[in-house]
């Protein structure tokens, strides 16, 4: 099981560059489907990996369905040799991404963010029609459902604003 | 990424699908706060995992 609130608030607290995407900012803009992972997009600034790796050290991050026993080094070093790592930590499933298919990387995505305070700290969360756009984009089948939730969201919310502006 | 203030542009399959989608639970969703909705994420996970375990224990019962 994943702890999302002691996962955001190490991020947060850590002053670690992210934006919530997938299912948790799904969530967040009031879906209602389950979601096992916490999937973010990071800053890929040095100063961003640094604090990015000394923030999840503690958790014992490892690669998730690897075998048990590989040389990996979590350090600032291996998320700059890489983009996008699916993790276990012992808070949890964390999917640390780089860059998402159709809406790119961190710099790319924080004008289609909005900042969201959750359990008392400001998180930036990917915005539902960007949301929508990157599942879109994404194109995986399996997403349908998801999309259709996402779309129906965004009519809700329309619906509520009409009506209460 | 293109202007996401835009309307996405109908997409049919999108569209049956959402005919699927239980909108009772969207309007609940919405009257809450975010830290309610994580909250009830936490909640749903907890009885997911739970609902799998008595799974695995019933199979096991079954051997």
């Amino acid at each position: 099981m994943t702890d999302f609130k002691q996962l955001l608030h190490l991020l947060s607290t850590s002053k670690v560059d992210f934006i919530l995407v997938g299912g948790m900012a799904a969530t967040v803009h009031g879906a209602a489907r389950l979601t096992q992972d916490l999937d973010v997009v990071y800053s890929r600034s040095q100063a961003n990996l640094e604090r990015l790796a000394a923030a999840l050290a503690p958790y014992q991050p490892y690669l998730r369905g690897a075998p048990l026993g590989l040389p990996f080094r979590w350090d600032a070093a291996t998320l700059e040799r890489g983009l996008n790592f699916t993790l276990t930590t012992t808070l949890g499933d964390l999917d640390l991404l780089g860059e998402i298919t159709g809406g790119g990387g961190y710099g790319d995505l924080v004008s289609h963010s909005i900042p969201i305070e959750i359990f008392g700290e400001i998180c930036r969360c990917l915005d539902l029609p960007a949301l929508i756009q990157a599942k879109r984009a994404a194109g995986r089948p399996r997403d349908l459902e998801a999309l259709a939730e996402l779309e129906a969201l965004l009519e809700e919310r329309r619906r509520l604003d009409s009506t209460n502006p | 990424m293109p202007d996401s203030d835009l309307p996405p542009a109908p997409d049919p399959v999108v569209e049956l699908y959402k005919q699927g989608v239980d909108r009772t639970l969207l309007r609940q969703n919405l009257r809450r706060s975010v830290d309610e909705r994580i909250l009830n994420l936490m909640d749903l996970q907890r009885l997911a995992e739970e609902l799998r375990r008595a799974g695995q224990r019933s199979r096991d019962q079954r051997r």
